[in-house]
């Protein structure tokens, strides 16, 4: 057995914890003895079980009472099956809730309506969507653009949700997935990558091209049988606004949990808990480097 | 890569980075403590000690390993409270199997063996190893969470790996293990 000395080694060596002099030391010996090879293949197995055995946990939606508490709000066994709002985002949440999210739903049938014809007609249409921003403070035109880019994912939701099994589906997943992807990616600034949710029951159905912050972007649909989940919609589009946190809102029964990370805006939307969407939004991230 | 940036730890509000932080704070307890049950009180716990002394959190220090310190420094007092109570002469729950509906299900997984094998290595370098193999931080992010210098981090970790390796291989559970991952 190899002296503990050499485990000692070894270890920080796969954690890449070793200086440049001691790595060449150890990758020399590592040539040059087999049993030292074979010590740190079985090391490195063990730690990438040790890590298989708790990343199940980061899939598991988040328990409601958790995020309750971490609001520091009164936290109760029964899950309320309440939304929770954010209490740095109340002011914009409150004002939101003043408005009717479903009057964004006329102009994301609009949009829909102008889109499908490609980018050329999203250039045409996006101007009026900020428009009436025009003359407001800067933190009251970022809260009003913020509220209007959820009405509009809330918007796109409902319609994909009422026009039933594959209606509105620009670009249907059929086949291979990355085909739809690829076609839906023409049409915006950057390449979509698609996250497999199927860990979650989750199947990718296709996408459409809608508007996230004034910018063309890409809408993954995805569907379950599991009714405690789906369907569940994520906007992918680029963004010149500063990076926010991952952050709920709710327009009537409709959740939604939206981040913004190095130049890319997500928004999850659907109508499962929060538990779900905090799950799925996680393992979204980690998928697409998105945090 | 996760729902909370450490490179980035005052952005949003308070409240916004423990949420982002809850899935990596549930895995991190989940390992501490065993049991699903166990682990989300255990966040809970740290979720309103930390509103309690948001004060106390530095800006420019990253958040998640604040909140990791908190709830291993909560585990560590439930610890010491459970010596106590055995010590009077009740019997202390044990922390691996305490929910048996979940012991039952999982026990059919190979990986469970990984994780009472986790399970029975000492505090200290479970936590250790838990943070660093785990979580992904560094030694040194590592220690800054246990309160500990580099050097005890890097022993701990070794340690842990050594006994979790001899354990793995004693029961079988690696080979098992891998060919269960590779079949997933």
């Amino acid at each position: 057995m190899m002296p503990k000395r050499g485990d000692d080694r070894l270890i920080a060596y796969l954690d890449g914890e070793v200086e440049t002099t001691e790595r060449r030391e150890i990758e020399a010996w590592l040539d040059a003895d087999p049993t030292a090879r074979e010590r740190l293949a079985a090391l490195a197995e063990s730690a990438n079980l040790v890590r298989l055995a708790f990343d199940e946990v980061l899939r598991e939606p988040v328990p409601e009472r958790l995020i309750v508490a971490a609001r520091g709000e009164k936290t109760s066994r029964e899950p309320s099956g309440k939304i929770v709002l954010f209490k740095a985002r109340q002011g914009a949440g409150q004002a939101a809730a003043s408005r009717r999210w479903w009057t964004g739903l006329p102009v994301a049938a609009s949009l829909f309506g102008l889109l499908a014809g490609g980018s050329v007609a999203y250039f045409s249409v996006i101007k009026f969507a900020p428009g009436d921003l025009v003359g407001k403070p800067p933190a009251v035109q970022q809260a009003d653009a913020d509220n209007l880019w959820l009405d509009n994912a809330a918007g796109y939701f409902k319609l994909l949700a009422s026009a039933g099994d594959g209606g509105l589906i620009d670009v249907p997943a059929t086949g291979d997935p990355r085909e739809a992807l690829q076609k839906i990616s023409q049409s915006l600034p950057q390449q979509v990558r698609l996250p497999d949710l199927k860990p979650w029951g989750l199947n990718f159905r296709g996408a459409r091209l809608v508007v996230a912050e004034g910018r063309p972007a890409a809408q993954l649909v995805y569907t379950t049988e599991n009714k405690a989940i789906g369907p569940l919609t994520l906007i992918i589009g680029s963004s010149k606004e500063h990076d926010i946190p991952p952050t709920l809102a709710r327009r009537q029964d409709v959740n939604l949990l939206y981040w913004r990370h190095q130049g890319r805006a997500f928004v999850l939307v659907g109508q499962t808990d929060i538990g779900y969407l905090w799950g799925i939004a996680n393992d979204v991230a980690w998928q697409l480097d998105a945090v | 890569m996760r729902l909370v940036s450490g490179d980035d730890p005052v952005s949003g509000s308070f409240t916004d980075q423990m949420i982002a932080v809850l899935p990596r704070l549930r895995r991190f307890a989940r390992g501490l403590a065993g049991s699903a049950v166990e682990a989300d009180d255990l966040v809970q716990a740290a979720c309103e000690r930390a509103l309690a002394r948001q004060h106390q959190f530095q800006e420019g220090t990253r958040f998640d390993s604040w909140m990791f310190r908190i709830v291993q420094t909560i585990w560590i007092d439930q610890i010491r409270s459970r010596e106590v109570r055995k010590e009077d002469g009740e019997i202390a729950e044990e922390r691996l199997g305490s929910d048996e509906s979940v012991r039952r299900v999982e026990a059919r997984l190979a990986l469970d063996e990984v994780r009472r094998a986790v399970g029975r290595l000492p505090p200290d370098q479970r936590t250790a190893l838990l943070l660093v193999t785990v979580d992904g931080l560094s030694y040194k992010e590592a220690a800054e969470v246990a309160g500990v210098p580099v050097g005890t981090i890097m022993s701990r970790l070794s340690r842990a790996r050594i006994a979790l390796q001899l354990q793995l291989e004693a029961g079988g559970g690696m080979r098992r293990s891998t060919n269960d991952a590779e079949a997933g």
